[in-house]
């Protein structure tokens, strides 16, 4: 590879946020569109089928988008910001429901 | 980190792949496979070589065998650790009994599920299975591997390693690597249209390693992605358990609103009550499918709260007509054979995650798409595995100028997971057929045997693979890939000989007979021993030959960044 900036500790922090920042923001995704499909008044099952289709989809992107970025601090902070953030009004939302 | 968006791809689509090549390649040769786990099973069990069996009549064949049936050993380890106090003699608490065949299976697979008394949570089963002879009701001993269905299957996606489901993660993490690999791998060429149509044998092993790389990817593209995607959704509950932890209340609100509206008892009433025939309500719901224009073969057959007033029977079709996996199916309460309820047509959501699911799972009747899939896996692995050689031939002039032993490793791996995996298949199934019937006590099940000699021939191949990588680091071809292949090339016609042997179904008997479940797998294995002794011959040629020249590495070099 004719990179030169490549240490060990770029390339781990590239890995970790495509893995666990990825997995982190695709299960905010998932609890969001279930908790806000079934707000809808979507079926309990349609809701979860739907946002686990798209939520793979979405996995590859950021994970991609994980090696690809520029900077890999926003990467992180995108996605494990971003994953709390939907998780966290993913559960708002059920215990408005419940 | 990288210059450009190009790079990073190609960053990622090298190394991953590297790493997770491995496990790929025995994901997609397994699910090759695993499209005939059925007639596999077939070969490896030879009393279960008769014709595919419609569902059984439950009154009079099903019934007395559910009722004996009582959880064995293994099933209790399951549960022993999640109940308060010694498990009882006998488990008397029916909580389901089930009956699922296929259009393909002549044998029957049968299962019961007990509620546990004392049990630390509540709805804690334990679950006994059998499969029968749906001819006879004669029991098969639980001792024969289905070698096929129970364990190249099962390898596919959990590559039998159930320690904390790690084996499912393993795969489903190798997924999604499978998937950002075709992405990057589109990336990294311009020109793909032209990949479609070019393979260079003749020139360097790089250069025609890269094309078969190139073609195979590009041209089962669609099918590895769908594979890839679909099976991830399929796993979907056990990468994203959400349903069950975080949205848990409301999963279980939605499935209390779920029982009213269907009807159907959640639970036991704790009244006592008998099982009116099952046969008539299995003859009911195939009046009904009839009258809609749908095949009528029973799929699966399931009773809920066996001997309870709350008990009933659900009755599902085989979808042998269609991509979608559902079974349309019809429920009667069990006592009287009174219609509780027919499943609605699936909601739009509903059919395209069955639609996904189904073209994955295949269990329609289209042995042509089947076969099709064969190929496509089989595409996958010598897409996986031109990758590998394409990696080490780039680099073993480097390696060996620096006196690297990468090189070594990475071959010696390739070697394991192309030659090695086929070997260990054919040792499973040479110990199948070579093992006898009954082993002497306190040895480990024969079934357990079988698995033994698959992951010890793998481990022995895998280090013939690495003390003879030597001349790898030197720029030279490992010969334990002509040594493998030979060895192939031998057992191949010795493992369809011992099925000869040991059962006297030779070729032509079940080719003459039609009996194509042993004589598909019979062929299959010889056409891979002729091509491993073709590979043999060629690369012993090749071995003995001059070092290869250089030509198109500049080439190569632009292409793979």
């Amino acid at each position: 590879m004719s990179t030169s900036t490549l240490s060990a500790r770029h390339v781990i922090s590239r890995i970790g946020a495509g893995v666990l920042g990825g997995y982190a923001f695709v299960w905010g995704f998932i609890a969001l569109g279930i908790a806000g499909l079934y707000a809808l008044d979507v079926p309990f099952h349609d809701a979860e089928a739907v946002s686990n289709i798209l939520g793979f989809l979405l996995f590859l992107t950021v994970f991609l988008w994980a090696f690809a970025a520029r900077s890999v601090n926003r990467v992180w902070l995108v996605l494990v910001g971003g994953g709390l953030l939907m998780t966290g009004i993913a559960t708002l939302i059920e215990q408005s429901l419940v | 980190m990288f210059q450009n968006f190009r790079l990073s791809m190609a960053w990622l689509h090298t190394w991953f792949g590297l790493v997770l090549g491995f496990v790929l390649m025995a994901i997609f040769f397994f699910g090759a496979l695993s499209v005939f786990d059925r007639e596999i099973d077939r070969w490896a069990i030879p009393e279960s070589r008769f014709a595919p069996q419609p569902m059984p009549s439950f009154d009079n064949l099903l019934k007395p065998i559910f009722a004996d049936m009582q959880p064995g050993k293994a099933d209790l380890d399951f549960v022993r650790d999640k109940v308060n106090g010694p498990l009882p003699e006998r488990f008397d608490t029916v909580v389901t009994w089930g009956a699922y065949t296929t259009h393909r299976d002549p044998v029957l697979n049968i299962f019961a599920g007990y509620e546990v008394p004392n049990a630390k949570e509540p709805d804690v089963t334990v679950f006994s299975s059998r499969t029968i002879d749906p001819r006879t009701g004669v029991l098969f001993s639980d001792d024969q591997l289905k070698i096929g269905s129970g364990f190249f299957y099962p390898l596919h996606y959990s590559l039998n390693f159930h320690w904390m489901n790690l084996g499912y993660w393993i795969v489903g993490f190798s997924s999604l690597i499978m998937l950002a690999a075709l992405v990057s791998g589109v990336v990294m060429h311009r020109k793909i249209f032209r990949e479609l149509f070019t393979f260079r044998p003749k020139k360097s092993t790089q250069r025609s390693a890269l094309d078969l790389h190139n073609l195979t990817g590009v041209v089962a593209l669609p099918f590895h992605f769908f594979f890839a995607f679909t099976g991830l959704v399929i796993f979907a509950g056990i990468y994203f358990p959400i349903g069950h932890t975080q949205m848990k209340s409301l999963h279980d609100q939605h499935e209390v609103v779920e029982a009213q509206e269907t009807g159907l008892p959640h639970d036991r009433a704790g009244v006592a009550a008998p099982v009116a025939s099952v046969d008539a309500m299995v003859a009911e719901a195939q009046r009904r499918w009839a009258e809609r224009g749908m095949a009528g073969e029973v799929g699966f057959l399931t009773l809920r709260h066996v001997g309870d007033a709350n008990g009933y029977v659900s009755v599902y079709r085989a979808g042998t007509d269609r991509i979608a996996l559902t079974g349309e199916g019809i429920h009667f309460k069990a006592s009287t054979g009174e219609l509780l309820r027919e499943d609605p047509p699936s909601t739009v959501v509903a059919s395209v995650n069955e639609f996904l699911t189904g073209l994955h799972l295949q269990h329609f009747r289209h042995w042509m798409l089947r076969w099709l899939y064969v190929l496509g896996g089989l595409a996958g692995c010598v897409c996986i595995a031109t990758g590998f050689i394409f990696f080490v031939e780039k680099r073993k002039r480097q390696y060996a100028k620096e006196g690297s032993q990468n090189g070594r490793i990475v071959d010696a791996m390739a070697v394991t997971t192309v030659t090695g995996m086929l070997l260990a298949t054919l040792g499973i199934l040479i110990a199948n057929r070579l093992l006898p019937a009954s082993l002497p006590e306190g040895w480990p099940g024969r079934g357990d045997l079988e698995q033994y000699f698959f992951w010890g021939t793998w481990v022995a191949v895998m280090v013939h693979a690495f003390l003879r990588s030597a001349p790898v680091a030197q720029g030279k071809i490992n010969p334990a890939w002509s040594e493998q292949c030979l060895a192939l090339a031998v057992l191949a016609p010795v493992t369809v000989l011992l099925n000869w042997i040991t059962t006297g179904d030779h070729l032509v008997k079940t080719i003459s007979e039609g009996y194509w479940p042993v004589a598909g797998f019979d062929l299959a294995i010889l056409v891979g021993g002729i091509l491993a002794f073709i590979a043999a011959r060629h690369l012993r040629r090749k071995g003995k030959g001059a070092p290869q020249d250089a030509t198109d590495f500049a080439d190569a070099e632009v292409q793979h960044g």
